[in-house]
């Protein structure tokens, strides 16, 4: 059945994901819509680059869409999805350079060219952290989630997230130390 | 949000937010699924094409098979004179009968010894 656009943009993101699970094209499309700014970022802070980042994002959303029949609780599209982006980028990790993560990376020199300079340079900073790091710092500064809810997405013992975000802050607030000040002046 | 993160990354982290052309992007996802739906639909008519091609070329020797393994199962074992014994041991007394109880043997050997 067909659903005007201006249903579906009025629909709540449950029915979305209702239909879509039907096998509804629009529906799904006005769900990637909805989402596709947070998983674009999402993926932005973890992939470090526009490029794959965007990749990725379909990547997600792609998946998202053999898979959405599977997803019980139509109300758990939000946390379903993000789970399926940070698995997607930790999969293209692994396909990548299995030895990555092992110790601290370079700073990436990837092209940043559409994002303002807060941006690129946030993501060259979490490119230097390693792998798990990066992940739980991504999770708790652009998911807001607790160290708990870390600790229970990622199955990593709840000590080994603290000490991650903890050296992963202290890494950052040293990369981003130009930005502390005017932040921190306007607060 | 917990209290042990630091204010001035969380601030960062919202200052390198961006918002993104939605359409082009909506339609690239969906040109995507779009192409893996041909690619899987291709796939399976080719699967289909092999499948009957597969059965036509095997439909005859299978109905010979078919047709002498009727003829060769009902076989008896051993010739029984007495016509009421006949009738108690057919049900094991043929090919079929030897076959099922070794199958069921073979079953009941394999899980003593591998559970």
């Amino acid at each position: 059945m067909r659903y005007s656009p201006d249903f579906l943009a009025k629909s709540p993101e449950s029915a979305l994901v209702g239909l879509a699970r039907t096998g509804n094209r629009n529906a799904f499309a006005e769900l990637i819509g909805r989402r596709q700014t947070w998983i674009r970022n999402l993926m932005r802070r973890c992939a470090g680059d526009a490029e794959s980042a965007d990749d990725l994002a379909q990547q997600v959303f792609l998946q998202a869409w053999r898979t959405i029949h599977q997803l019980q609780d139509v109300d758990r599209f939000a946390p379903w999805l993000k789970r399926l982006a940070i698995n997607t980028w930790l999969q293209q990790r692994r396909k990548n350079d299995p030895l990555r993560g092992a110790d601290e990376h370079e700073e990436s020199d990837t092209a940043h060219s559409e994002a303002p300079g807060v941006a690129m340079d946030l993501d060259r900073a979490l490119g230097t952290l390693p792998d798990d790091a990066r992940l739980c710092i991504v999770l708790g500064y652009h998911e807001g989630m607790t160290h708990g809810e870390i600790a229970d997405f990622t199955g990593m013992p709840l000590g080994t997230v603290k000490s991650h975000i903890r050296r992963g802050t202290r890494k950052l607030r040293e990369t981003l130390a130009a930005y502390a000040a005017p932040i921190e002046a306007g607060t | 949000m917990s209290i042990d993160y630091d204010p001035t990354l969380q601030a960062l982290f919202r200052q390198a937010e961006q918002e993104f052309d939605r359409d082009a992007f909506e339609r690239r996802v969906m040109a995507r699924i779009d192409r893996q739906r041909r690619k899987t639909m291709v796939f399976w008519s080719a699967m289909g094409v092999v499948f009957l091609a597969t059965l036509s070329l095997i439909a005859a020797p299978l109905a010979s098979a078919v047709g002498i393994a009727t003829q060769f199962l009902p076989t008896a074992l051993v010739e029984i004179e007495t016509g009421w014994l006949q009738q108690l041991l057919s049900p094991v007394n043929s090919v079929a009968a030897a076959i099922a109880i070794g199958a069921l043997a073979i079953r009941a050997f394999y899980r003593r010894i591998f559970r």
